[in-house]
């Protein structure tokens, strides 16, 4: 079962974060559909947080078709992210990889490269065509 | 509501009977000793045929009752330190019973669960006053029967110490001090004030009424007997004497305080002798015109349960005053 | 749950002539945590206590369910005062027989369940217990109540983080079981903006802000842009705080669509941020008027 944490210095809405580590649990493989989420309540009293914020993050969950509520059991993973993408990493990681080198070649620093990284994935996934996937 | 105003009294409730019971253990051996020699030595006999009256020719008992004194002096002054039972009552009874949860806070609490502060009020005051209620009887029957050949012996039961130890009035002074002092804690708040407003109040209100109303409740009687009369007054009446003296023909008084006799003792051989010279002296000292009179002002002996029921009416109704003031006040607090 | 919790119609309050709370309007509806901010004297205590029933209006109404609190309801509020007041040499069972006996409706066995799971020590006094001890003592008192409504005032100030955190989860595990709504006062931001989605915030006595936090925080942004006159910003935005620099104009405002000037950089605003501009802004003449005032 998942076990959520909470990044007190992140900015993000804790909500969101909660949906995060699900979808992160799911792209590598630690959670699979048909796995129970964790009851509210228990997520709530864990992390000290509004059990709200819990109920409103496993329904963007269900909304995305990740996750089913079972009226009395609880909420339970349905969907998965991790099929398409995980054949694929192997391959994209070692494509970064190489990229990586090429910059570190024409100079730029590791803030440098972070910096290009940060911009352009803004530039590109912020649009609505491809923000489902984040 | 019972249980927890047990719960949070218990102690203290067992510590005032723990109390009680060794003033008991020292109280009762005097008093049956006292008892015994107010018997043995005649003078309870001499004190029945001496009668209450007033006027008295025999002034046998005197010397007896004297003797009494003197053999129990001491008694006396333990008899003054039971006049500051109520005042503990008040202190440590009254002024912290709703003080310590101001203090702590702990009013929050209670009132905020299924039991309205009223009733709250009423169920601690009721429980902590039939308790002060039983002591005071207790202590007002134990102490009635401990002081009595002191009192008889002595001024009387309405004398200061006697009467304010004695009979009902000290149910009231306890309920009225347990009220007092629930007041001051709904004033103040904190239990150390509470306190010291409980005795500087307390102290003032007993020694106004002491002093300004008590002697008023009824007005006294005076008598007045010519100096060449065989009869004194009776100082074993138990009456309470104002004032006396000596007063001349037109009803003035000229010699506070004292009382004359003229001429030999009363009952001797030479009674009538000497009687046409007395009070000449003071004709010759100015003071008016023969035949002067002994003069007396008193509440007689036998308006002691009259005084007794007036004293802890008003008191008792001072306490339900104070109590109707105190539950208003809980209205303020949050 | 739904409806209205908390309802407050120009409520007042004073000692003497200095009002505690003044023209008070709120609407809390069930279900929602809410976090009742402000600096200390402006009233929070106060606003709870009216709402719990220990004190008396002065002028306006505090509805609770839609009943008044001083006749019908108590049974349905838990209240947890300022420093956690209780009898220090009772123990905690004694503590919850005395709730048994105050209440009509009393879960006894919730109570000793919470605090075995807690490890608490119900047969030694509570005066000798930890005061996060105590807080999760109080809490568990006011929970038996079973309540439809928490109310706590600063149950988290005297504490240790630790107990703090361990005080909080015990709260929102509570409430993740009952639905209750709470209403909580605090000082520490920090813990409000992880447990609350409803917020309030005091004054002097006055209402400075209260909403959704979701809707607050999508309703406020701070604006960086070229140095402007207050008040002179497109779209019927309204400014709550504003600082300036030669060239440059910082404000935090109150915008109602989204502004498309480019001149104008957007930045998300934080609960805290938020909270620290309205209690500045009431402190300048040219606050923005509370509600219902």
């Amino acid at each position: 079962m998942i076990e959520f944490v909470l990044d007190g210095r992140s900015k993000g809405a804790t909500y969101t974060q909660l949906v995060l580590q699900v979808k992160q649990a799911l792209r590598v493989g630690l959670a699979q559909p048909g796995d129970q989420l964790p009851k509210v309540r228990d997520v709530a009293q864990t992390l000290a947080i509004n059990p709200n914020t819990v109920l409103k993050a496993y329904r963007v969950l269900e909304i995305e078709g990740l996750a089913e509520g079972r009226p009395g059991v609880g909420t339970f993973l349905v969907g998965t992210l991790a099929g398409p993408s995980l054949a694929n990493q192997a391959e994209l990681r070692e494509q970064l990889v190489a990229w990586l080198h090429k910059a570190q070649v024409a100079g730029l620093a590791p803030e440098d490269i972070t910096a290009l990284i940060d911009t352009t994935v803004r530039a590109t996934l912020d649009s609505p065509a491809v923000k489902h996937i984040l | 509501m019972i249980w927890l105003t047990w719960r949070q009294h218990r102690k203290q409730a067992l510590v005032t009977v723990i109390a009680l019971a060794a003033l008991a253990a020292v109280t009762v051996p005097t008093g049956v000793a006292m008892h015994r020699t107010f018997t043995d030595s005649g003078l309870a006999a001499c004190l029945d045929k001496l009668g209450t009256s007033t006027l008295t020719s025999m002034d046998a008992c005197v010397t007896l009752g004297q003797k009494f004194d003197n053999q129990y002096q001491g008694m006396t002054y333990v008899g003054i330190l039971f006049v500051f039972l109520p005042l503990l009552v008040g202190m440590f009874f009254g002024a912290p019973l709703f003080a310590r949860e101001f203090e702590h806070g702990t009013h929050r609490l209670i009132w905020t669960q299924g039991v309205t502060r009223l009733r709250w009020a009423l169920v601690t005051f009721g429980l902590v006053g039939t308790f002060v209620t039983v002591l005071a009887v207790v202590y007002a029957l134990g102490v009635s029967w401990w002081f009595a050949p002191l009192a008889a012996a002595g001024g009387g039961r309405l004398s200061y110490t006697a009467f304010d130890i004695q009979g009902i009035a000290p149910i009231g002074y306890s309920l009225f001090a347990l009220a007092l002092g629930i007041f001051a804690g709904t004033v103040c708040r904190k239990v150390l004030p509470a306190m010291g407003v409980t005795l500087a109040g307390y102290a003032l209100v007993r020694i106004l009424i002491e002093t300004l109303a008590r002697p008023r409740y009824l007005a006294p009687r005076t008598l007045s007997v010519p100096i060449t009369s065989n009869q004194q007054f009776n100082t074993l009446s138990g009456d309470w004497i104002y004032s006396q003296g000596v007063i001349n023909a037109n009803g003035k008084l000229v010699v506070p305080n004292t009382t004359y006799t003229c001429g030999a003792p009363p009952g001797s051989a030479h009674a009538s002798h000497g009687a046409a010279s007395c009070g000449s002296n003071l004709v010759q000292q100015g003071l008016g015109p023969a035949p002067f009179k002994n003069w007396i002002q008193y509440q007689p002996a036998d308006r002691f349960w009259a005084f007794q029921t007036i004293e802890t009416v008003a008191f008792l109704a001072l306490a339900a005053l104070l109590l109707y003031l105190a539950v208003r006040r809980l209205r303020l607090i949050a | 749950m739904t409806g209205i919790a908390l309802e407050t119609g120009a409520l007042g309050k004073r000692y003497g002539r200095t009002w505690a709370l003044r023209g008070c309007t709120l609407h809390l509806p069930a279900g929602q945590i809410a976090g009742l901010v402000g600096p200390n004297g402006a009233g929070k205590s106060t606003l709870l206590h009216l709402a719990v029933g220990l004190l008396r209006p002065d002028e306006g109404k505090v509805r609770i369910f839609g009943q008044d609190p001083r006749t019908a309801v108590l049974t349905d509020i838990g209240f947890v005062a300022q420093e956690t007041p209780l009898y220090r040499d009772f123990t905690a069972t004694e503590l919850i027989t005395l709730g048994g006996k105050l209440n009509q409706r009393w879960d006894v066995e919730l109570a000793r369940s919470r605090l075995a799971q807690l490890g608490i020590p119900a047969d030694r006094p509570v005066g000798k217990l930890s005061s996060g001890q105590r807080a999760q003592v109080a809490l568990a008192l006011a929970l038996a109540k079973r309540p439809r409504l928490l109310l706590l005032d600063e149950p988290a100030a005297a504490l240790d983080p630790l107990a703090r955190r361990e005080f909080l989860q015990t709260l929102m595990g509570a409430v993740g079981d009952t639905g209750a709504t709470v209403l909580l006062s605090s000082h520490l931001m920090a813990d409000l903006e992880r447990v609350c989605d409803y917020l309030i915030v005091l004054q002097t006595g006055h209402v400075q802000l209260a909403g959704a936090v979701d809707d607050l925080l999508a309703e406020h942004r701070t604006l960086v842009g070229p140095r402007t006159a207050s008040g002179a910003l497109p779209g019927g935005a309204q400014v709550i705080r504003a600082s300036h620099t030669d060239r440059q104009s910082t404000l935090l405002a109150r915008i109602a669509r989204p502004i498309e000037n480019p001149a104008w950089a957007q930045h998300e605003v934080t609960l805290e941020d938020l909270v620290l501009a309205y209690l500045a802004a009431a402190d300048t003449p040219t606050a923005p008027t509370c509600m219902g005032k």
